[in-house]
């Protein structure tokens, strides 16, 4: 029995090395190109361009910009902002695929504004907007965001050196400071959301509800108008509130998970511990 | 009332009679040790899996829609919910380390020698199917970490030539991981594996029961043991009674090993969930460092270090086979792995390379 196991696995090992040889390329560059996991590729006719030597190095920096940024991680690709088809690369540009290409200065709120359609409504109706509708100069979204290496925004966007490139940081900071606690609120919210996931507790309606919140509170921003700050403020801090009882409730239900676990571990462990000594006196 | 109640029940049916026959006259030899008990805790783990997986069932929605959320219902909303689900998975991965500790304990001292071929392969089976229970349930939670590491592991037929995408074709039911693969891997969990797991530990435990406790081979009395020339009922040179002393012992362990379960719950509640596993699943998002579980981390770093994966699959399946037919290919008399210096060396090296295997896998 022994020399015939033995037998069928040389058979078995002889039989999978000439087979395997034909194979090797096809399976390896279905199985090890790609990471393991990733059956769904990011095939872009866009970034093929953007990352050859064809194009000059500040075209070159979009892709690397665009990695880097929070539309990256929220899955906002090229074609989401640009149009185009980026599966295509000879319609990756056409104009029948609605691509737009690098807007006006004048037309990049509407470019934006196509995702961000409550800022938009604020932001025209802001000082900020009514100055680039009457000279065509004034601030757009890049001049305080950038192009492709958009990061997720906190207070800080609103800083001395960034507003005194146009003028007095006077006002933003009025401004800042009725943003200032709710935006920490946020803050606070966010960061326990991330620790409860750490916890293993995927908050859904909480994460949903300050998304919701923090979208809304965001396109107040865009109003520069202090007042209706000042007004809206309450809305959006009883809002927070209802989150932040949800979510202590939360904590209050872990740490009591913790303290039940731990009274019927004690209980197993003494049980333990009695029985072990039970039967070692039998055995003795 | 208690006395009453048995009473009654001993005078319909010889209750005590059969305690004293089946239970307190069986034997089991003197020097056992702990490892002994082993097999024992990890069916009583299987019987959590099976009871808290029941109550998991009036929940759970086997819907890539629902999945994800009704899981977190369970964990959020129903009244121990999380109870329920946090023991059903410390205790599916103790089980696993429980059936690897079982089975190095076995081949260390020798037990699946004649007459005990049986019983190995039996447990060799259980092995596979617990593997597969685990590969089935850990795609149900689908989680960011449950699609993709079944993408992985569902990936591996396709280095098997003419018949690889078949295969994989047959497992997902598709092209890829869906809802499809999703109702198959429900079913195979919760429909096929569970009888089929219970028809094969009655049949492992029926044989050790009939066969009988074997001497550790370390022991003074091992010495003693005539060789085996065919059935009979064992003899020991000292021994004791199963019941109550075995199972005294066997108890012992069984709540040391519900009290690592619920230390892991107080202490550790995210040992085996990571951020990965609260998060809904993405197909178009494959997350940077996924990996699949901790038990199918050596042969995926094995599939991933050789360069020809069928050949690396094919030694995998060879060593599977090897590892059912053990007991005919050592079928020599001697037991004490001490004394089998080769045996010993080769035995060392794989446990080496396992645990080698196992941490370049999750630190890779």
């Amino acid at each position: 029995m022994r020399y015939i196991s033995f037998l069928v696995v040389v058979i078995i090992l002889a039989a999978a090395l000439p087979s395997s040889a034909g194979y090797r390329e096809l399976f390896e560059k279905e199985f090890l190109s790609k990471p393991w996991g990733a059956e769904i590729t990011e095939e872009s006719a866009c970034l093929e361009c953007h990352t050859s030597d064809v194009m000059t190095i500040e075209l070159q920096q979009i892709p690397v910009d665009w990695k880097a940024s929070w539309h990256y991680q929220n899955n906002v690709s090229c074609d989401d902002c640009h149009g185009g088809d980026s599966g295509d690369a000879t319609m990756a540009m056409s104009h029948q695929r609605s691509f737009i290409g690098k807007p006006q200065h004048a037309d990049i709120p509407d470019f934006c504004g196509k995702c961000h359609i409550g800022i938009l409504k604020n932001y025209i109706e802001s000082g900020h907007g009514k100055a680039l509708k009457a000279t065509g100069e004034g601030p757009n979204c890049v001049t305080c965001h950038g192009s492709h290496n958009i990061q997720k925004v906190n207070i800080d966007i609103i800083n001395a050196q960034r507003c005194s490139q146009c003028h007095s940081y006077d006002r933003a900071k009025i401004i800042k400071q009725a943003l200032f606690l709710t935006d920490k609120k946020i803050e606070k919210i966010e960061n326990d959301l991330e620790m409860l996931k750490k916890k293993g507790v995927y908050a859904h309606t909480e994460v949903m509800t300050l998304f919701d919140t923090q979208a809304k509170f965001r396109s107040l921003f865009h109003t520069i108008d202090v007042s209706v700050i000042r007004d809206k403020t309450y809305y959006f801090t009883k809002k927070l509130d209802e989150i932040e009882k949800n979510l202590q409730e939360t904590f209050q239900q872990l740490s009591f998970r913790k303290k039940f676990s731990t009274f019927l571990m004690l209980l197993f462990a003494c049980t333990w511990i009695a029985v072990s000594l039970i039967s070692k006196s039998r055995k003795d | 009332m208690w006395q009453k109640l048995k009473d009654g029940i001993d005078h319909r049916i010889g209750l005590n009679e059969l305690i004293d026959s089946k239970l307190r006259e069986y034997r089991v030899p003197g020097d056992t040790n702990i490892f002994y008990t082993v097999g024992i805790v990890t069916v009583v783990a299987y019987m959590i899996q099976a009871v808290t997986g029941y109550f998991l069932l009036m929940y759970y929605i086997p819907h890539p829609d629902h999945a994800f959320q009704s899981i977190q219902d369970i964990m959020t909303v129903i009244p121990y919910g999380w109870f329920i689900r946090m023991i059903h998975i410390v205790a599916a991965n103790l089980m696993v380390a429980l059936v690897f500790i079982h089975l190095v304990s076995i081949f260390f001292m020798g037990n699946y020698k004649k007459p005990r071929e049986m019983t190995w392969l039996a447990g060799g089976v259980l092995l596979l199917i617990t593997l597969a229970f685990c590969l089935s349930g850990y795609l149900l939670p689908w989680s960011q970490r449950s699609y993709w590491a079944t993408t992985i592991v569902t990936n591996i037929p396709t280095a098997f030539p003419v018949i690889g995408d078949f295969a994989v074709t047959i497992l997902r039911g598709g092209d890829s991981v869906s809802g499809v693969t999703l109702t198959r891997f429900f079913s195979l969990h919760v429909g096929f594996l569970p009888p089929l797991f219970l028809s094969i530990m009655g049949l492992h435990i029926f044989l050790v029961w009939r066969i009988g406790l074997s001497v550790p081979p370390s022991s003074p009395s091992a010495k003693e043991q005539k060789p085996w020339t065919g059935y009979a009922k064992v003899n020991y040179s000292k021994s004791y009674p199963f019941y109550p002393d075995f199972v005294l012992k066997e108890s012992s362990m069984i709540l040391l090993f519900l009290t690592v379960t619920f230390l892991i719950m107080s202490f550790l509640p995210t040992l085996f969930l990571p951020e990965t596993a609260t998060t809904p699943a993405d197909p178009l998002r494959t997350p940077p460092d996924i990996k699949p579980e901790w038990y199918f981390l050596a042969p995926y770093q094995m599939l991933k270090v050789i360069p020809n994966k069928f050949l690396g699959i094919c030694i995998q399946l060879i060593a599977i086979v090897v590892f059912m037919l053990w007991p005919w290919i050592d079928s020599g008399d001697e037991r004490n792995i001490s004394k089998r210096p080769v045996l010993l060396t080769l035995f060392l090296l794989l446990a080496v390379l396992w645990i080698v295997l196992t941490f370049w896998g999750r630190y890779s």
